[in-house]
């Protein structure tokens, strides 16, 4: 992977920092509008969307704490066990951005698996050169099953787009399909 | 609805990104950067007002 520091934007540095201190702790992936963004889409975003496998309170005050050591914090909360209690496992996100001033974007949307489509995701995260990135991606074919299928925005399927364009030679349309029918039956 | 050329234009620059994967970050990089940039320095300034705390409380969907 040919990799210059001096290309890595403000959301890279961003993203590639929270994900090495969560990786530590658990497997998660990054998905939705950062994917596209990380593959080139000119258009902006205050958040980036991670999903983690589900922790238990000790380990989330682990994970948490490092977070905090490293420079982040998190919005909604200074204490672990609240953010446990009433945003994770009431199946809600929370969110970290960096600890200056006034909570300034971008911040990281965390949020645990909460079904079997989120589960599959996980298992099968990739790594994707293309984004000069080193952090774990939910699947091509995922990204664009969910934007296609169950965001639906004007953005989101430009989003799909993008991906398609790129990908066209390597995309699994049959996994897509597969993907988009858990969707219709799980989320829809 | 956005028009045809609005297509087009993804099209071109999704194009332009699978063709040329060590030049397209360069190009973004500026674009991207500037976004956050230019908020940081409007939320500084407007912490900086009467009111501007609670505002970008609200703005920002902060508890």
């Amino acid at each position: 992977m040919k990799r210059e520091i001096s290309d890595r934007t403000i959301l890279d540095e961003f993203t590639e920092d929270f994900c090495k201190i969560v990786e530590d702790h658990c497997k998660y992936i990054i998905c939705s509008g950062f994917v596209a963004i990380a593959h080139g889409r000119t258009r902006g975003t205050e958040d980036i969307d991670m999903i983690t496998e589900k922790l238990n309170s000790e380990r989330f005050q682990k994970l948490h704490q490092d977070l905090i050591n490293t420079g982040f914090i998190c919005i909604q909360s200074n204490d672990p066990e609240g953010i446990y209690q009433d945003y994770l496992i009431k199946g809600d996100s929370i969110r970290y951005v960096r600890n200056e001033e006034g909570f300034f974007p971008p911040e990281m949307e965390l949020k645990f698996v909460k079904d079997e489509l989120d589960e599959e995701q996980l298992i099968e995260r990739v790594k994707l050169p293309l984004t000069h990135l080193d952090i774990y991606f939910a699947s091509i074919e995922s990204n664009i099953a969910f934007k296609e299928e169950y965001l639906k925005s004007e953005k989101d399927l430009e989003d799909a787009r993008h991906l398609r364009i790129i990908y066209e030679e390597e995309i699994d349309e049959n996994k897509i399909k597969e993907i988009k029918e858990k969707i219709k039956g799980m989320r829809l | 609805m956005r028009d045809k050329t609005h297509n087009e234009q993804i099209e071109r620059w999704a194009i332009y990104v699978k063709e040329n994967p060590n030049e397209w970050k360069k190009k973004v990089k500026p674009f991207i950067d500037s976004q956050f940039i230019k908020s940081r320095e409007f939320y500084k300034r407007l912490l900086k007002t009467k009111g501007g705390e609670d505002k970008l409380r609200r703005i920002r969907n902060l508890n």
